[in-house]
């Protein structure tokens, strides 16, 4: 069971917005109505005259936060109501504190703003979005373009040939708990509470938005309700709050409207890819091309990471990837879950499906035919890859041999058509610098304070667990910390890198902490008498680094920084495998999409915890099946900004959608990659799902669809 | 949200005389889930509010001889488990269970399901040009996302769809609505409580401002029976209707249709009956043919918008398929 379950099915829990502190205001947002522009006045008087309105504001000293991506803190580089710009529709125009939250949000409705209006862009293909080519817009060598080989020239030689174009539509990730927090100040020094995956970029953003010390602000996030990517930096509301909260000396608590977390929170950009395989006759891919238009914001250049995974997939000799920024009227789009990979998947693993057929090779054969040990971009070993050993296990568990490979062969009991589809996906490994403090107390307890951020996936409990394993103590006497700048630096926690970055710092803090208790390097331990013994409570501090990482690392996330290592490392490369299996019915008459069964089968190292790594990968699966048959973010290009902004009409997979999900692991350790031998799977549950949907839909009708979400008017 | 006054008369009486000195601009309040919805939007905004949520004199199902008798204020969840309608009434009782989520019909009553209000996107968002919101600003959903919208009883001024899915089942079953207000009681057919957009969108049932429903009466039939709602959308739940359809069917002994009703959900501007298409199935043994040309019949006057035409085939079908799951349940 998760340590602490108990706490959330209780209530007792307290998440970011949930603090009521004496004296609390309330803050509600207005929002630009333009798609983009200039805003040449607000009028705030019916604003100030709702009874309770303590105070409006339009416009702020605030220094910009600097983009994530671009050695800042903000999930954008815009930081709203610092100037007249318009950037897109939702962006924040005023601020208002009142005495209640329904006079808060009365008086930012009773807000009117006249503009002036510029033409927008929000499409991909729409006129006036501008395409950039990301190795030359950001000339850094990781972003450069992978090129191994003469792709064409050996696809043009290539006995088979598929080329195929897909489309992904923009999603967001609509997390349970709502963007917001509670900001105040003690004296000089500045609290917030806030649902964040990263602490570390809200305190030293914070700083520099407001030109203080790092030291005078303290961030605390213990438990995030669902952050998928949206909540990994400042978001704008923080800075504006901390200033209205020091004007009033007052505790300020904002909770976004749903509607407004579409337009105030980053999302997964639209992108385009266009995928080239050429094979011999047998199915043996040579080489391949994949190149991606993606959307992003025109005041970020949100970068492209897909051809990092499909470069990877098989053992091809040649390869040539191709990723270019498309500048929309967006706020920034950002990290999703497996953002770039499981839209890339998507559109790879249909080709790569599309190629078993025409050559009519089993689609699990033809993957396994393909495998390699050897990273074809680098040359160098995979730390491990047991993709091989997913399909094998995956096909054994789901019943594949049963397949007809024939596309609309197999019927369901009522006449449904049935489909069979396979797909794999990949996620690399990183590892960040890490902090953490273990204390050994006098009644036996052990406290861990560690980098890392609980965001649903069960942190708290792999931590106790891997703790009381190594001392043979009881789960119970185990306390983990996470999320608090005052205990923790508190690294972005992201990337799958949650896991496999908290727990080598652990256990590198218990080695530490057995030679400072004076106990054996393994072995049960008494804590309690140990720490008698020492005659006082036992603390040691650790860093932690990933695979060749240097010291500078540490002093980067101790700045507030991004400390990132991988896939790549000194001798070898990390990726987490998937193979998933997806039986779909397609209704006989009105073509409902059902998903009636799915089998995966992951390689992520050890798993650390069986019951959150299971539900780890149920949560991808479904989140996969939604983005193939259900999800878009829809515009209106009259209006801009997003249209279907609330959990009614933006169809988030529901309980009655999800059928049954079988899920195994290889569970072999990665000892190359870390001590503790785990990898990351948070976001390699999801690569490959949707493709596997898309496969089966294949399978079932015949129809290879290049778009997603695959509704019924598609099959219909 | 503006300022509104709020009152809980605790009798009919006491509720009636409320609407008799009420305000301008006064609304009965029920379950809230439609009402304080778009207030919270700025799509609603009434001066006083009238809450009838816990009137006892409003709750109850019980049938008699000739009727099924449901309380206005009764809670949608309450109809879904109910041990006779789903038996005798399975349309209704499915139409209740598929719509909504559980959190939703434990709180709404079927009074306020019956008065809810479209979901077009444009007509909720207080800041685009509606006609139905706003008479004269123009209808953003013609140009514009109009995947959801009505292929049936559309006007130039307005498409935007009936959304509910008790009243499509109400319809089939011929129920009635009684009212009651300062000029005393009245009943109204259900297929007279809806209207189309017209010439006046703004108008969505012919009730006055100070009545309120107090039951709905639905006659007992054989075709109670042998009925169902089906209802396909995006996803399993939570979700309205691309297209619905509530079919009651009675077959006599020899395999011959004598009795059928068809109404259509989630593609209309009010609750559709499709008369003829109900028509073509009498006299006749029910057939895969006779099914889909009913449905056929019901879309015939079908007229789609720019992105929703695959509902006409969609709804074609759900018509097909309703007719055929309730002719199985008929002969049962
Ligand atoms: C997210 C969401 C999803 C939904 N999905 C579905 C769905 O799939 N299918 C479906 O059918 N519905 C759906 N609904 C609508 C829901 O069923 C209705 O909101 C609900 O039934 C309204 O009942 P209520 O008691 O809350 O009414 P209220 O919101 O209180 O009132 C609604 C209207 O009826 C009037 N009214 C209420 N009671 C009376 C009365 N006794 N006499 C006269 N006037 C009255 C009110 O003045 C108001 O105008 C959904 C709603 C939401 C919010
Ligand atoms: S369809 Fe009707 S409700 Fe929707 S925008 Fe047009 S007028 Fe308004």
């Amino acid at each position: 069971m998760r340590v602490d379950a108990y706490d959330k099915v209780t209530g007792k829990a307290l998440y970011g917005a949930d603090r009521v502190l004496p004296g609390m205001a309330f803050a509600a947002l207005a929002l630009a109505k333009i798609g983009r522009g200039r805003v040449s006045g607000v009028d705030t008087s019916a604003a100030l005259a709702v009874p309770g309105v303590l105070l409006v504001e339009t416009k702020f000293d605030l220094a910009s936060p600097g983009f994530l991506m671009g050695g800042g803190f903000g999930f954008q580089s815009l930081q709203p109501m610092t100037d007249d710009h318009i950037a897109y529709r939702g962006q924040p125009i005023a601020i208002v504190v009142a005495e209640t939250p329904v006079a808060a949000t009365e008086a930012a409705e009773a807000i009117t703003a006249e503009y002036e209006e510029e033409p927008f862009a929000l499409h991909l293909d729409s006129e006036g979005a501008t395409t950039l080519v990301q190795e030359e817009a950001i000339p850094l060598p990781f972003l450069a373009d992978i090129k191994v080989g003469d792709a064409d020239a050996v696809i043009d030689s290539c006995a088979v040939r598929i080329e195929e174009t897909f489309e992904h539509p923009p999603q967001h990730a609509v997390p349970m708990e709502l963007n917001g927090g509670v900001v105040w100040w003690q004296d000089d020094r500045l609290i917030v509470h806030e649902g964040t995956q990263n602490a570390n970029a809200v305190r030293f953003g914070l700083a520099q938005q407001l030109g203080i010390d790092a030291e005078l602000i303290e961030v605390h996030s213990p438990y995030v309700g669902g952050g998928f990517g949206q909540k990994n930096s400042l978001l704008v509301h923080i800075g504006p709050l901390a200033v209205v909260s020091r004007r009033l000396g007052r505790p300020v608590k904002l909770v976004l409207a749903r509607t407004q977390t579409f337009h105030n929170g980053s999302f997964r950009p639209a992108t385009k890819h266009r995928i080239r395989l050429g094979a011999d006759a047998t199915g043996r891919i040579l080489a391949a091309v994949h190149e991606v238009d993606q959307q992003t914001s025109r005041h970020d250049l949100f970068i492209a990471g897909h051809t990092e995974v499909t470069s990877r997939l098989y053992g091809f000799s040649a390869f040539r990837g191709r990723q270019r920024l498309v500048q929309t009227d967006v706020q920034t789009p950002g990290y999703m879950r497996a953002p770039f990979e499981s839209p890339s998947m998507f559109a790879f693993e249909q080709a790569v499906d599309e190629l078993a057929h025409t050559v009519g090779r089993d689609p699990v054969q033809l993957r396994l035919d393909n495998d390699t040990e050897t990273d074809p971009v680098t040359g160098l070993p995979f730390s491990s890859r047991h993709v091989g050993d997913c399909l094998r296990r995956g096909a054994e568990l789901f019943g594949w041999s049963g397949r007809n490979p024939e596309p609309g062969s197999m019927r369901a009991e009522d006449g449904s058509l049935v489909g069979w589809g396979v797909a794999i996906g990949n996620y690399p490994g990183s590892i960040v610098a890490a902090n953490a403090t273990l204390t050994a107390s006098a009644d036996g307890r052990v406290t861990v304070a560690v980098d890392g951020h609980e965001m649903g996936q069960g942190i708290r409990s792999t931590v106790a667990l891997l703790v009381a394993r190594d001392l043979g103590i009881p789960v119970a006497d185990v306390t983990v910390q996470v999320g608090d700048t005052t205990v923790g630096t508190q690294h972005l926690t992201a990337g799958s890198w949650g896991t496999a970055t908290a727990l080598p710092a652990v256990h590198s803090g218990l080695q530490e902490l057995r030679k400072h208790l004076n106990v054996a390097d393994t072995g049960d331990v008494d804590v309690a008498s140990a720490v008698a013994d020492a005659g006082h409570a036992v603390q040691v501090s650790v860093g932690s680094l990933g695979p060749g990482q240097t010291a500078d690392a540490l002093a980067q996330t101790n700045t507030g920084h991004l400390a990132i290592s991988g896939p790549v490392f000194p001798g070898f490369v990390t990726f987490s495998w998937i193979a998933h299996f997806v039986e779909v019915h397609v209704e006989p008459t009105t073509c409902r999409i059902r998903v009636p069964r799915v089998v995966s089968v992951a390689d992520c190292g050890r798993v650390a915890s069986p019951v959150t790594a299971a539900s780890q990968v149920r949560g991808g699966v479904i989140w996969g099946i939604g983005a193939a048959l259900r999800e878009e973010s829809m515009v209106d290009d009259r209006v801009g900004g997003f249209l279907n902004t609330t959990l009614e009409e933006y169809p988030v997979m529901v309980n009655a959608d999800v059928h049954r999900i079988d899920v195994d692991f290889i569970d072999k350790p990665d000892y190359q990659f870390n001590p503790v031998g785990v990898k990351g799977l948070g976001e390699v549950s999801m690569v490959g799902a949707a493709a596997a949907v898309a496969n089966a839909v294949h399978h079932a009708t015949g129809r290879r669809h290049h778009r997603l979400p695959i509704r019924i008017e598609h099959v219909l | 949200m503006k300022p509104f006054a709020y009152t809980a008369p605790s009798s009919v009486d006491a509720v009636v005389e409320a609407l008799r000195v009420a305000q301008p601009g006064t609304k009965i309040l029920a379950g809230g889930t439609t009402l304080y919805d778009l207030m919270k939007l700025g799509v609603e905004a009434p001066s006083a509010v009238i809450d009838v949520h816990r009137l006892p004199e409003l709750t109850g199902i019980s049938v008699t001889d000739s009727e099924l008798v449901l309380g206005a204020g009764v809670r949608m969840a309450d109809v879904s488990d109910h041990p006779v309608i789903r038996p005798s009434y399975t349309a209704l009782a499915e139409s209740i269970w598929r719509a909504a989520s559980q959190q939703l019909r434990n709180m709404a009553t079927l009074g306020g399901n019956l008065l809810q209000r479209t979901r077009c996107g444009y007509f909720r968002d207080a800041d685009m040009p509606c006609n139905k919101r706003n008479p004269g600003s123009g209808c953003a959903a013609m140009e514009g996302v109009d995947r959801p919208h009505a292929l049936l009883g559309a006007s130039s001024l307005c498409s935007a769809t009936y959304a509910g899915d008790f009243a499509i089942a109400l319809l089939a079953f011929d129920a009635v609505v009684d009212v009651v207000g300062p000029r005393g009681e009245r009943s109204i057919p259900l297929a007279e409580l809806h209207v189309e957009p017209g010439e006046d969108p703004r108008r969505e049932h012919v009730l006055d401002v100070d009545e309120l429903i107090v039951r709905i009466r639905v006659p007992l039939t054989e075709a109670g029976r042998g009925s169902t709602y089906l209802k396909i959308r995006d996803r399993e739940s939570y979700a309205f209707a691309l297209a619905s359809a509530a079919v009651g069917l009675v077959i006599d002994g020899a395999g011959i249709v004598t009795e059928s009703r068809i109404a259509l959900g989630g593609v209309a501007t009010r609750p559709w009956r499709a008369v003829e298409a109900e028509q073509s199935l009498l006299g006749q043994p029910l057939t895969a043919a006779a099914a889909r040309r009913a449905g056929e019949i019901a879309f015939a006057a079908a007229r789609p918008g720019r992105t929703n035409e695959f509902r006409i085939e969609l709804g074609i079908r759900t018509v097909a398929d309703a007719v055929r799951t309730a002719g199985e349940r008929a002969v049962r």
